[in-house]
């Protein structure tokens, strides 16, 4: 209850900090709706062009286009601000003092910065979601949609836990400013089912940085394409992986001696 | 003058080669959407024999053109600028007897360019192997018409890149416009699709804006695929807009910097 009491105080000093600037909010509401119309263009496109990209119809796309860009504004919203926070705080030895606090350091790390209004991306990718499911047309049992739901959490976890493994690699190699660029250039490549990508992409993205674990996994949960062991093998990697990550955490704080002597 | 310049060449392909690490990692960073358009393309193209008029060897060689006049023509003059103007730092560079954005920002966007294509070579050589492209459209001839094509797709997109970041001087942030540009530049460039396959109307006001001087005319050029009156239309309108772009600029400039008044330096 501790940890909840601080995510609260938390969230509330990143609302307060947002809206002293709410032109900017407005702005960047805009432009998030301006590169979604984009991405509905190009969809688009793809979809005056063929009945079906690799086997996936219009509303499974646009399903999966919702599903990507949850998991995008999450990025956006949480692990992108917090990596530059973390990355600035090992430069400058302030990092010290957030290992120091009484609190669990993750959490802290992963939490200390939110942006707000990231919010409205993430109605706006339910909205895309339960559109594309509609467009699709296939009844969605509760059972399908309950797997839906686990897996995009578990596909999140699985990335989540890979940026604490990143940014974990600077308590061993200091100098390490584009730790998690990797994560984010190939998050792109989550746009689209993995099915349609080339087999040695297709492998990078499942199994190196594991993108498709959390977009294209989770809509074959919807659909109903996977059976219930492959939906417990998937939660079961989502945990493994968090567990992992939060025992390197653990391994680099003890290795962590301080920044100034 | 020519000494200046060789002077800042040095300074600045030292500095990017100090940052080679970084370079690496944005490289890779930028590859990721053409091969993912790329990829998702020439799957439609395969499943359907072709997608408007392209196969999907028009699509691989689309796109693997695309790496190479892309790394040519984009600039990057926002991420050196901008913060200078917003923490006062620019007055150093405004007190020498140089231009700051035609010296030394102008040398610095072609030495990260040189060192980026140094280091795409061999990725995009693994690429050509990977996606086996036909290459029989290209010849000499329109390899030499694209050369002065992408530097007037540079020498544009230099200046009006350079023209948004002075709206610093204005605004203080610019970091959405920079981003609703860069919107237009995807969408009428033909950046992550070639513009045959944009919508009619995207494509008829496509023919107006400078941007698709910046990819889609070079890379039609190399693959041999511009009708000659397009190519002389077109070369005409890069130079038009290169004009429009460097009045626009000075104005932006010369009043930008009056008003500078380096705040937090």
């Amino acid at each position: 209850m501790h940890s909840l009491r601080l995510l609260v105080t938390l969230l509330k000093l990143n609302i307060q900090q947002e809206l002293a600037y709410r032109a900017d909010t407005l702005i960047n509401i805009a432009l998030s709706l301006m590169w979604l119309g984009w991405e509905l263009l190009s969809l688009s496109i793809i979809f005056s062009n063929t009945a079906t990209l690799g086997g996936w119809g219009p509303g499974e796309l646009v399903a999966l286009l919702g599903v990507w860009r949850l998991v995008n504004t999450l990025m956006a919203a949480i692990i992108w601000p917090n990596t530059e926070r973390f990355n600035a705080s090992v430069r400058d030895g302030s990092l010290d003092y957030t290992l120091l606090m009484p609190v669990n350091s993750l959490l802290l790390i992963s939490l200390s910065r939110v942006v707000i209004w990231r919010v409205w991306d993430v109605l706006l990718a339910a909205t895309l979601i339960v559109v594309g499911i509609g467009m699709s047309g296939g009844a969605t049992s509760p059972l399908s949609l309950l797997s839906f739901l686990a897996l995009a959490a578990s596909g999140t976890l699985v990335i989540y836990s890979l940026w604490v493994v990143l940014i974990a690699l600077t308590f061993w190699f200091v100098k390490f400013d584009n730790n998690v660029t990797i994560l984010q250039a190939l998050m792109d490549a989550g746009r689209y089912p993995a099915t349609v990508y080339p087999p040695w992409l297709r492998l990078i993205i499942t199994f190196v940085v594991p993108v498709a674990v959390a977009t294209t996994v989770p809509l074959q949960a919807l659909r109903g394409d996977l059976g219930w062991w492959q939906v417990l093998l998937f939660l079961a990697v989502g945990a493994a992986a968090m567990l992992v990550a939060s025992q390197v955490w653990r391994a680099g704080v003890s290795r962590y001696s301080g920044a100034s002597s | 003058m020519l000494r200046i310049y060789r002077r800042m060449w040095a300074v600045n392909w030292s500095e990017q080669w100090q940052y080679r690490a970084n370079l690496m990692m944005y490289l890779f960073y930028w590859l990721v959407s053409p091969i993912v358009y790329l990829a998702v393309w020439t799957t439609v193209a395969r499943e359907q024999g072709s997608v408007g008029g392209l196969t999907a060897n028009d699509f691989i060689t689309y796109y693997l053109t695309l790496l190479i006049v892309d790394t040519l023509t984009s600039e990057i003059t926002i991420h050196l600028v901008a913060y200078k103007i917003q923490d006062g730092t620019l007055s150093g560079d405004l007190l020498k007897p140089i231009h700051p954005i035609l010296t030394h920002v102008l040398v610095n966007n072609l030495a990260f360019k040189a060192l980026t294509l140094i280091a795409l070579v061999p990725i995009w050589l693994v690429l050509g192997l990977l996606f086996a492209p036909d290459f029989s459209g290209v010849t000499i001839q329109s390899l030499l018409l694209a050369v002065p094509a992408i530097a007037l797709g540079f020498a544009v997109s230099f200046l009006l890149g350079a023209t948004i970041t002075c709206v610093a001087f204005w605004t203080t942030r610019v970091h959405a416009l920079n981003e609703f540009y860069y919107a237009l530049i995807v969408l009428f460039s033909g950046q992550f699709v070639p513009l045959d396959l944009m919508p009619r109307l995207v494509q008829d006001i496509a023919q107006f804006l400078p941007f698709q001087l910046f990819k889609y005319f070079p890379i039609q050029l190399i693959l041999g695929k511009q009708p000659p009156e397009l190519i002389a239309r077109n070369f005409l309108l890069g130079l038009l807009w290169f004009g429009i772009a460097l009045l626009i600029f000075r104005w932006v400039w010369r009043n930008g910097v009056k008003r500078f008044s380096a705040v937090g330096a």
